[in-house]
C-alpha cells in the first residue's frame, strides 16, 4: 500500500527536535497485509509493584488512564477512539502493565494523538475513580460465579502466599476500595516514565512514525531523579516445606477444578529448555502427553488435563490443571499426584523424549512466524528480561538437549512433598477422599468459602 | 470442540464481514488441466488476496489463499452439518461425533493421527462444531501439505468407531458440558435463551446437546451420523498460506478425488412460528452479581437486513461511547455488557448479555434496554454516530482477516452456511450504506419488544446471605 505523510504526522514530525533521542524503546514491525496497526504500550512494572494493602493498584491506575486527561473527560475520549473504530485496553500483568491499542491504518495518526495524551497527561477524576472501584468490585464479584477463573485466582494466592506474585491482579475488594487519588498519582510518577516505558508494535505504517512518537512520550515522560526506580525485581519465591491443600467451598459442583504446583523456573535457567521438553512429553498441551493420555483418554476423568510454565523475571510456577467430574475427583488427584512422583523417579522414555523433541522443534517455527507473534515475543523479551530473538532460540536449544539432561534436570526440579494442591469443589462431599487422595495431614488442609478473599 | 481451551459455539456475531457482487472472477492462469476438477475460479479477497475456487467431480469444495509470507499454512475442512441437523432425542451428536473423529481409522491405530501431526509440528489442532457447521483446523509447515491431505482424506471415509472408545468419549463430553453449562452461569444462560426462543426449530437445543440423549446415545448412532453426513459432497477445505493453489488441487485430486460422492441427507428442519409475547425465565444461581440475558429473533445470515443489523449491533455496545455502554457501565448499573447477532444458517437470535454492578438488579438494566429501544425507534442516530459504528465493523472485519486461520475460518463459515464466501464480502460492503433510516426500519422490524425473550440470573438463596 502506498504511503502518504499526513497533515497530522509531518505536524507531530516538526514538533520534534531531531538532536532529541527518545528513552523509550520502540520495536515495530512494518506489515502491510492489511490497513491496521496493532500497538502496545507497556510499562516494565505489573501488580507486583501494587503497595502493600493496595493489590489491584497497578491494574486501576492503567484503568485509569482511560478516563480522563486534562484536555478530555472519559466520555470524549471513549468517542474520539470509537469515531476511529480503534480499540485500547488495559491488561495487567505480574510484572508489565500493558495498553493494547488497535486501529485503522488510516486512522492512525488520530490514535497516536489520543494515545499520548492519555499516557502523559490523565487527570485522575475524583468521580471516576468512584464509578471504576465500583465496576472493578463487581467484576471480582463475578469471577466467582466462574469456577475456572476462581479457581486459578484462589491457587495463585495459596501457592505465593505473600509473595508479591500471588497478589490478584484485580486486586482485593477491600484493597481496591481503599485507593485514594493520591496514592494513584504517586504510583502514577513511580511507573510511567521513559526508562519503565516500551512501545511494541506491527501494522500498515513506518516505524519512523512511532519512533518520532515514542521520542515526545520519552520527552514529556523523563525518569525521576532515583535511578533504581528504572528497574522493579521482587525476590525470588521459595516452595513450602510440606505439601499443602487448600479447598474452595462452594456449593452444588458437579465438577470440580484442580490446580497444583510449585515454584518454576526462568526462561534463561540452563534447566529450562530440558525442563520444556520434558513438561511437553507429561502434560505440555499434546494429546500424545502423559497426562491426556492417562486422565482423558484412557479414563474419560477430565476433558481437559495439562501443565505448564508460568513465566516471570524470577522463576515463578510449574503448574498442574485439571477438572474432572466430582465423583472422579479424589481417583485423578491421587493418580495425578502418583504421576508426578514417578516422573521425578524415573523421567521420561526415550520414546517420550524423541517424540517430544522432535514435535517441539518442527513446530518451533510457529513461535514467531506472524507479526503479531512477533510483537508478543517482544513485549515478552522486554518485560521478563531475556535476550533478543529468545524465541527463535527453541529449535537451536532444544536439539541441543539429551534425554539424560532431560532426566537429570526432571529429578532436580520437582519437588512433589512441597506441592501447593488447590480443588474449587464441594467441600462437604469429597474433602476426606481428597486429603487422603492429596496425602496430605488434616492440619495442612485449609478450606475457604469461595466468596472469601 | 476436541480441546478445552476455545470456544464450543462459534459465535458468527464476531465475523462482522462482508461480498463483492462486481469483484472481478475469473479463471485460474497459468495452469495444466488439474485432474477430477470440474469448475475453477479466482476471486479477489481483501488487499493482495485472492481466493482459488475448485470443485471436484465427487462434489467436494476447495477453497486455496496463497500467502507466502511465513512457511506455513492453515488447513481447514469443514462439513455443512451441526447441531441443526439433529434429531429430537439425539441432541449433542454432531459434537459427540466430532470427538470421534480423532480416533481409529482403517489404516491408523487410535491416537496416531494426533502423535503422527504432532511430530510434524502441527499447530492449533483442533475442532469445533456450531449449530450449523463442524469444523477440523489445524496449521503446519509448507511441507507437510501431503501428509494432511492424506491424513485428512483418510477421516473422511474410512474411520472405524470403536464401542470402548466411543463410551470413553462420550464421558469426556460429559466433562465438557459440566464445565461449559451445568456449572457455567453464562453457558448455562445461554442454553436457557435458545430452549425459551425456539420451541419447534433445532436451534432450541444447545449444541454440546442434553444429559439424558448423551447418555443414551451408542457407537452405531455416531456411525450412522457419520455415513450420511461425512462425504466430500458435504465437505469444504479451505488451505490458507504457503502453498501453490494448482498444487493443493493436485494434491486434493490425489487423496480426494476417488472418494465417491454420496446421496445428500437433507435434514428436515421445522421452521419457527412468530413468536407472539415476551418469554422470560430466572435462573437461581451460585454467583455474587446478577446476570441479564435478552434476544430478539433476527433473520438468517444471507438476509438482506444482516448488515444494518451489523451496525447496530455496533450502535449499542460497539465501544464505551455506544448506547449501552453508557446507559449501563457509564451510570453505574452494570460492569460490562455486550451484544452479539448470531449469523446462522436459518433465522437465529441476536442477544444482549451484562453483568450487574453489586447490589444492582439484572431487571434494572433490562428497563434501560427497553428505554434505549423506544428512543432508537423514534429518533433518527446522528450521522456521526452511524458512521463511527461503521469504523468499528470496518475495523472488526480486517482483524478477524489477520491470519491464516483467520481467514480460512471467514471462507469456511460462509462456504458452510451461505453456499458462498462471497457472500461475507457483499455484506461489508453493504455496511458502508447502510443509513439512519435502515436502522430506524430494523429496530421496528426485530425489536418489537413484545417479542423477546429475557433470562436473568440471579442469587440463589444460599448466596444471598453471603
Amino acid at each position: 500500500m502506498k504511503k502518504h505523510l499526513s497533515l497530522t504526522s509531518l505536524f507531530i514530525a516538526i514538533l520534534i527536535s531531531p538532536a532529541y533521542t527518545s528513552a523509550i524503546e520502540v520495536a515495530f514491525e512494518t506489515d502491510q497485509s492489511l490497513p491496521i496497526v496493532y500497538l502496545n504500550i507497556a510499562v516494565k512494572a505489573g501488580a507486583v509493584t501494587d503497595l502493600e494493602g493496595k493489590s489491584g493498584l497497578t491494574n486501576f491506575l492503567g484503568e485509569m488512564l482511560l478516563r480522563g486527561t486534562t484536555k478530555r473527560n472519559k466520555e470524549q475520549i471513549d468517542i474520539a477512539l470509537d469515531q476511529i473504530g480503534a480499540t485500547l485496553e488495559v491488561e495487567t500483568r505480574a510484572e508489565a502493565l500493558i495498553l493494547r491499542g488497535a486501529v485503522l491504518a488510516s486512522q492512525l495518526n488520530r490514535f497516536l494523538e489520543i494515545t499520548g495524551e492519555i499516557i502523559t497527561s490523565p487527570s485522575f477524576p475524583e468521580n471516576e475513580i468512584r464509578k471504576l472501584k465500583s465496576e472493578i468490585i463487581s467484576s471480582i464479584m463475578e469471577e466467582r460465579g466462574r469456577d475456572s477463573a476462581l479457581a486459578m485466582r484462589r491457587f495463585t494466592q495459596f501457592m505465593f502466599g505473600t509473595h508479591p506474585y500471588g497478589k490478584p491482579v484485580l486486586g482485593k475488594i477491600k484493597d481496591v476500595q481503599s485507593i485514594t487519588r493520591q496514592q494513584l498519582l504517586a504510583h502514577y510518577n513511580r511507573i510511567i516514565h521513559d526508562q519503565l516505558l516500551l512501545v511494541i508494535g506491527s501494522g500498515d505504517t513506518a516505524a519512523n512514525q512511532i519512533d518520532l512518537w515514542a521520542a515526545k512520550i520519552a520527552n514529556e515522560r523523563p525518569s525521576p531523579p532515583d535511578k533504581s526506580i528504572a528497574s522493579i525485581l521482587v525476590s525470588k519465591p521459595i516452595d513450602s516445606n510440606s505439601k499443602r491443600l487448600q479447598l474452595i467451598d462452594k456449593p452444588e459442583r458437579t465438577q470440580t477444578q484442580i490446580n497444583l504446583g510449585q515454584v518454576g523456573v526462568r526462561m534463561t535457567d540452563p534447566m529450562f529448555f530440558p525442563l520444556y521438553l520434558g513438561n511437553h512429553a507429561f502434560g505440555g498441551g499434546s494429546f500424545s502427553a502423559r497426562l491426556m493420555v492417562e486422565i482423558r483418554v484412557k479414563r474419560g476423568w477430565s476433558y481437559g488435563a495439562n501443565s505448564f510454565f508460568r513465566h516471570g523475571r524470577q522463576p515463578r510456577s510449574w503448574q498442574v490443571h485439571l477438572f474432572p467430574a466430582a465423583k472422579d475427583t479424589p481417583n485423578a488427584l491421587a493418580h495425578t499426584l502418583k504421576m508426578i512422583e514417578e516422573l521425578r523417579e524415573k523421567g521420561i522414555s526415550q520414546e517420550e523424549f524423541a517424540f517430544a523433541k522432535k514435535s517441539l522443534i518442527n513446530s518451533a517455527g510457529f513461535l514467531f512466524n506472524t507479526p503479531k507473534k512477533r510483537v508478543e515475543n517482544k513485549l515478552l523479551e522486554r518485560t521478563l528480561d531475556l535476550p533478543d530473538g529468545f524465541m527463535k532460540s527453541y529449535g537451536p536449544e532444544l536439539q541441543k538437549v539429551q534425554l539424560s539432561d532431560v532426566n537429570s534436570t526432571i529429578k532436580h526440579f520437582f519437588k512433589p512433598e512441597s506441592l501447593a494442591i488447590s480443588v474449587l469443589c464441594t467441600a462437604k462431599d469429597i474433602k476426606d477422599a481428597l486429603l487422603k487422595a492429596a496425602g496430605v495431614a488434616a492440619e495442612k488442609i485449609e478450606i475457604w468459602p469461595y466468596t472469601a478473599e | 470442540m476436541k480441546l478445552f481451551n476455545k470456544c464450543l459455539i462459534v459465535i458468527s456475531a464476531i465475523l462482522t464481514i462482508f461480498v463483492c457482487t462486481d469483484c472481478a472472477t475469473k479463471g485460474i492462469k497459468g495452469e495444466q488441466e488439474l485432474p477430477l476438477v470440474t469448475e475453477k475460479s479466482v476471486t479477489p479477497l481483501v488487499g493482495s488476496y485472492e481466493v482459488n475456487r475448485y470443485l471436484f467431480k465427487n462434489g467436494l469444495r476447495l477453497l486455496v489463499i496463497e500467502d507466502h509470507s511465513s512457511p506455513t499454512f492453515a488447513y481447514q475442512t469443514w462439513f455443512r452439518v451441526g447441531s441443526r441437523d439433529e434429531k429430537k432425542g439425539y441432541t449433542g451428536l454432531a459434537h459427540l461425533f466430532e470427538h470421534m473423529m480423532f480416533k481409529e481409522t482403517k489404516n491408523l491405530k487410535d491416537g496416531e493421527f494426533d502423535k503422527i501431526l504432532e511430530s510434524e509440528g502441527v499447530e492449533g489442532e483442533n475442532a469445533f462444531t456450531s449449530r450449523d457447521y463442524t469444523a477440523y483446523i489445524q496449521e503446519l509447515p509448507s511441507e507437510k501439505l501431503d501428509l494432511i491431505a492424506r491424513l485428512e482424506a483418510e477421516r473422511m471415509v474410512n474411520l472405524v468407531i470403536n464401542e470402548q472408545a466411543f463410551k470413553t468419549e462420550r464421558e469426556v463430553v460429559q466433562n465438557e458440558r459440566r464445565y461449559r453449562n451445568e456449572n457455567n452461569p453464562d453457558g448455562l444462560m445461554y442454553q436457557e435463551i435458545f430452549g425459551l426462543a425456539f420451541t419447534t426449530h433445532s436451534y432450541h437445543w444447545p449444541v454440546i446437546g442434553y444429559q439424558e440423549d448423551l447418555d443414551r446415545m451408542t457407537a452405531k448412532d455416531a456411525l450412522d451420523f457419520y455415513k450420511a453426513h461425512y462425504n466430500p459432497n458435504n465437505a469444504v477445505i479451505i488451505v490458507t498460506g504457503d502453498v501453490v493453489p494448482a498444487n493443493v488441487a493436485r494434491t486434493v485430486a490425489k487423496y480426494y478425488g476417488a472418494l465417491e460422492p454420496q446421496p445428500a441427507t437433507p435434514t428436515k428442519v421445522e421452521p419457527e412460528p412468530l413468536q407472539k409475547n415476551v418469554r422470560r425465565q430466572q435462573l437461581k444461581l451460585k454467583i455474587q452479581v446478577e446476570k441479564l440475558l435478552m434476544g430478539y429473533h433476527v433473520p438468517e445470515v444471507s438476509h438482506d437486513d444482516i448488515p444494518a443489523i451489523n451496525v447496530l449491533q455496533m450502535v449499542l455496545t460497539g465501544g464505551k461511547s455506544s448506547r449501552l455502554y453508557r446507559a449501563l457501565v457509564s451510570t453505574g448499573i452494570a460492569s460490562s455488557v455486550e451484544s452479539y447477532g448470531m449469523e446462522d444458517r436459518d433465522p437465529s437470535l441476536f442477544v444482549i448479555s451484562a453483568n450487574m454492578q453489586k447490589n444492582k438488579k439484572a431487571t434494572e438494566a433490562e428497563s434501560v434496554i427497553l428505554r434505549t429501544f423506544e428512543r432508537l425507534s423514534k429518533e433518527t442516530v446522528p450521522q456521526q454516530e452511524l458512521e463511527r459504528a461503521k469504523n468499528r465493523v470496518n475495523f472488526n472485519f480486517f482483524e478477524n482477516l489477520d491470519g491464516n486461520n483467520e481467514r480460512a475460518y471467514f471462507i469456511g463459515h460462509y462456504e458452510s452456511i451461505a453456499n458462498g464466501f462471497e457472500l461475507g464480502l457483499e455484506q461489508q460492503k453493504r455496511i458502508q450504506s447502510v443509513s439512519a433510516a435502515d436502522l430506524q426500519f430494523i429496530i421496528k422490524r426485530y425489536f418489537d419488544q413484545t417479542q423477546r425473550v429475557v433470562i436473568t440470573g440471579v442469587k440463589g438463596e444460599e448466596e444471598k446471605n453471603k
